[in-house]
């Protein structure tokens, strides 16, 4: 059934495909990213459940505001777009997904 | 409340979807719309006939998943599951379809009757997704009707399938979902016992359970019955053995993965990797330096439009009344009948000549900027300075609403996640001012003191926002949780949604306040006849007087500035004997910029109070009004010992 093989998402992707995890206020934009991890607390990781970021999604970085301000993420998948303070995105760790675009 | 042979629909869906939108076109003009998260933040009720068929439907807060996490999304489950409803109308936003339609996968597993409003059609086609509502239906196993609410399209085939729908009472399965996560679930659900409250059906209440809230759902659950939850906590383990996320990240895992597949076997991608427009447009609004120059201008935009229209039309609306007012006195002498039509003279008068010129193009302005919507992006821009107010970006919505009216800004803090948030957004925004305030702040310091003047007003009333919100947060504790702020995608606004809105916000106004003003300055008009008004003006002399150095017949405009703050305004030249024109012969300058710093701070207005009562609770509301005293006191006493 394809759903069981979807939900290998969840867990961390095929060696071959990983990079180094880092943090998504670290993370190049307007590149593909593969959200590895979500940290912090459960109110926060629910609510991004909500909104629709899981892990094993593809995101790109949209943009950073200035002065440690928060960052735009947009969800590959359904084009949906967050603002993220950074607070809350320095808790997400996502890898550069090379040779797609 | 419902007479029993009228079925109950419900609204719901995720913010915005444009739930409002399409609830206003078939309720009328019931809730307001805009393009903001979480407006509809109450639930609207409305009966309406269909073609000779009654229907009660209900407008519900936009929630993003049947978890909630703020007291918007409380309030919407609260009604959904209380009223029972005969059919769900699910709005879904088309051009997120796929993350809408977890939302919808979710509303299925009730099992109650179901039609899909799939809304944004147009939206979703701009970006070059084609849906094809048939394939759509077919794996969702409800009907979808394709609709774009904001120009009425496919209103009436929706209110057909509604009424099939209600008819044949078909009643939609959940899907499955993958084996062990499934069975496991399934096995919970046959451990109900008998005499437990099932919502819905057995596999909706177990897999509640299992994604219920560890904090208060789970507590509750134990103590009331400690064998179920043994299980609950056993099927959860069972769920999360081998994958490294707690059991609720699963569950909804498996939501998301359907719905991104049945989105995406439903709609095809047409024109290539081409940047969409609203996206190019984006990069210009949020722009880490051109985002703040053009927020910049919309403020100054703002502020000069109401002033380059306001100002002239008022002058103009204002020369009928005053010669009719001075017609009134050559004919009728100082009589009671004199003072009464004085009053209702001036009444009317100031409702039409200083509040409509300048309520209503900000109420325009503001609608333009929400259906656009500019407050999310603005949410975003500023986040960084709420942080040093010890708030986030999400309070910015609630505090650009107040500066239309503080009343519906106190009541949109509930999309606020936590607590301490609301209640410092609550507490500040009544220092913001509304357009009542900047009608008296337009109509006295720009009138007579210049634009300038009215301007830095303005701006000094925005740092004293800041100034508070940095005060209030060093007794709170806890920091903000951080920013979590869906960004709606742009949209041209719609003519009708802003003309909609302002006709909606103006007919409360005309309704409510209008008469109020028109009997508030009959009233004064009649004190004044017999000399009531002294005695107010002698208890609020040493106030007035004393503290202020206003002349003391303005003593008693204060108290109808609580319950309108235009009031005082007009209420001031009653109460002075004077026309606009001549003002300054009777009180200076400074006293009438001590005037306008009292009356635009020194107590919430009526309505803000009853609402921050009613929101936030006694204390709060007490609170904000002590603290609005203060601040007034304080700061008229700078400007009387600067000026």
């Amino acid at each position: 059934m394809f759903l069981s093989a979807r939900n290998s998402d969840i867990m961390p992707v095929a060696p071959n495909m990983r990079t180094k995890g880092m943090s998504l206020v670290e993370a190049p934009i307007d590149k593909p990213l593969r959200i590895i991890d979500i940290a912090g607390g459960e109110s926060v990781r629910r609510r991004l459940l909500a909104i629709g970021f899981h892990k094993g999604d593809v995101v790109e970085l949209d943009s950073v505001a200035i002065l440690k301000g928060p960052i735009l993420i947009r969800s590959a998948a359904c084009g949906t777009r967050v603002a993220l303070g950074r607070g809350i995105a320095r808790k997400i760790t996502v890898e550069v997904l090379d040779g797609r675009s | 409340m419902a007479a029993p042979d009228a079925p109950t629909v419900i609204f719901i869906g995720q913010p915005n979807c444009g739930k409002s939108t399409l609830f206003n076109s078939i309720a009328g003009l019931k809730a307001e719309t805009s393009n903001f998260p979480g407006t509809t933040v109450k639930h609207t009720h409305s009966r309406v006939s269909i073609e000779g068929r009654l229907l009660d439907i209900i407008d519900l807060p936009g929630t993003y998943s049947l978890c909630p996490s703020d007291p918007a999304e409380k309030t919407a489950l609260s009604h959904l599951f209380s009223e029972k409803p005969d059919l769900i109308i699910n709005v879904v936003d088309a051009s997120v379809l796929g993350r809408s339609l977890e939302f919808t996968l979710e509303l299925i597993e009730l099992g109650w009757p179901m039609v899909v409003a799939l809304n944004m059609m147009d939206l979703a086609e701009k970006k070059g997704v084609r849906i094809d509502p048939e394939k759509l239906a077919s794996h969702l196993g409800v009907p979808i009707i394709p609709v774009i609410a904001s120009r009425g399209r496919g209103v009436k085939e929706l209110l057909d399938e509604a009424f099939k729908t209600l008819e044949h009472a078909g009643r939609p399965g959940a899907r499955t979902w993958s084996g062990d996560v499934e069975s496991r679930i399934e096995e919970l659900a046959g451990l109900i016992p008998p005499e437990f409250p099932i919502v819905a059906n057995r596999r909706f209440t177990a897999v509640k359970m299992i994604e219920a809230d560890r904090l208060f759902c789970d507590v509750m659950l134990g103590e009331l019955e400690p064998d179920l939850k043994a299980e609950v906590d056993r099927v959860r383990l069972g769920i999360e053995s081998g994958r490294s996320a707690p059991a609720y990240e699963i569950i909804s895992a498996e939501r998301h993965h359907q719905a991104l597949k049945i989105a995406e076997e439903s709609s095809r991608v047409e024109h290539g990797r081409k940047v969409p427009w609203d996206r190019k447009v984006d990069g210009i609004i949020m722009h880490p330096f051109y985002g703040y120059v053009i927020l910049a201008a919309v403020f100054m935009a703002f502020f000069f439009l109401i002033f380059k229209i306001g100002n002239p039309l008022e002058t103009l609306l204002l020369k009928p009344f005053m010669s009719l007012d001075q017609d009134l006195g050559r004919h009728l002498g100082s009589n009671v009948f004199f003072h009464l039509a004085d009053g209702l003279v001036q009444g009317i008068g100031g409702g039409i000549a200083i509040v409509l010129p300048y309520f209503v193009p900000l109420l325009v302005f503001m609608a333009f900027l929400e259906d656009l919507g500019y407050l999310a992006r603005a949410g975003f821009l500023l986040d960084v300075f709420m942080h040093h107010i010890g708030l986030h970006g999400k309070s910015v919505g609630p505090f650009i609403l107040g500066f239309g009216c503080n009343v519906p800004a106190i009541v949109s803090t509930r999309i606020l996640e936590s607590r301490r948030d609301r209640i410092i957004t609550s507490l500040l925004i009544p220092f913001i001012p509304c357009s009542a305030r900047t009608t008296v702040i337009l109509a006295l310091v720009a009138f007579y003191l210049g634009p300038w003047a009215a301007l830095g007003f303005y701006v000094l009333n925005i740092l004293l926002v800041a100034v508070l919100g940095r005060v209030i947060t060093l007794f709170t504790k806890a920091p903000s949780p951080g920013l979590i702020l869906e960004i709606p995608t742009l949209k041209r606004p719609s003519f009708r949604n802003i003309l909609k809105k302002t006709y909606f916000q103006l007919r409360s106004f005309l309704a409510f306040a209008w008469p109020l003003l028109i009997a508030g300055s009959v009233f004064l008009s009649l004190l004044q006849a017999f000399h009531v008004d002294r005695t107010i003006n002698a208890v609020l002399s040493p106030l007035v007087a004393g503290a202020l150095g206003l002349p003391r017949e303005l003593g008693v405009t204060l108290v109808f500035g609580f319950l309108r703050k235009e009031l005082s305004l007009i209420m001031m030249l009653q109460a002075l004997g004077t026309s606009y024109r001549d003002l300054l012969t009777v009180i200076t300058k400074e006293q009438l910029l001590v005037f306008t710093v009292f009356v635009s701070f020194f107590i919430p207005c009526l309505s803000t109070f009853a609402m921050l009562w009613k929101e936030m609770g006694k204390k709060i509301a007490f609170l904000s009004a002590a603290l609005s005293v203060s601040v007034a006191v304080l700061l008229a006493w700078i400007i009387r010992i600067v000026a």
